[in-house]
């Protein structure tokens, strides 16, 4: 049975993985992904939904962890508006 | 007209703050000195609540610097999750799983941040 604290490390990971993203959309989506896809799952009681869950969520961060590569190789020319401070 | 329209397709401004240039002179040497630029007790106080107050789910009137994120502002594990990754980016500071399970609590965010020799 996978406990509380692997559940919240696993979490800390996808978010510190999307942080690396050079892209802000990215960056930003999978931060939302992460967090929405964990309150989506924080009611479930049933031991091998929550293993299904977990596997799935493992899998998820080797692909960010995977396409952070890639996006790293071919950084953004420019930085999104979003990113800009106001002065 | 056609001639704009034309040019300014073709255009293409790449967004690089000027001020880095100025900064980057200055911020070289301040990797050098001691730990005279160590944040202040007050400024680490004030910049955590900041980032707690900034919580959509936080009734910033309710954020003092002895508030429990569970207890008293109604947050669940996974807001507590996010609220340590907000602190650790406005402080550029990692901090390892052990150590953040434990913070739950202000208090114990800000002593966290006002012990760690990297946060700036």
């Amino acid at each position: 049975m996978v406990d509380k604290s692997q559940v919240l490390s696993l979490c800390r990971s996808l978010l510190r993985a999307g942080r690396k993203y050079p892209d802000y959309n990215i960056r930003e989506y999978t931060k939302r992904r992460t967090l929405d896809g964990f309150r989506m799952n924080k009611n479930l009681t049933d031991p091998s939904k929550v293993e299904e869950a977990y596997a799935e969520g493992k899998s998820q961060l080797e692909v960010v962890e995977r396409v952070v590569k890639v996006y790293l190789a071919y950084p953004p020319k420019t930085k999104n508006i979003m990113e800009l401070k106001l002065q | 007209m056609a001639l704009r329209t034309a040019i300014l397709r073709h255009l293409r401004v790449p967004v690089t703050g000027s001020n880095q240039s100025q900064t980057g002179f200055l911020g070289s040497i301040r990797a050098f000195s001691s730990h005279d630029d160590h944040l202040s007790k007050q400024e680490v106080v004030d910049r955590v609540l900041d980032v707690v107050k900034c919580f959509p789910k936080v009734d910033p009137a309710k954020v003092t610097p002895e508030v429990h994120f569970q207890k008293d502002l109604g947050l669940d594990s996974l807001d507590t999750v996010e609220i340590v990754m907000a602190i650790e980016e406005e402080f550029k500071l990692e901090i390892p799983d052990k150590e953040a399970d434990k913070i739950d609590s202000c208090p114990l965010a800000i002593e966290y941040v006002f012990n760690h020799p990297m946060s700036s």
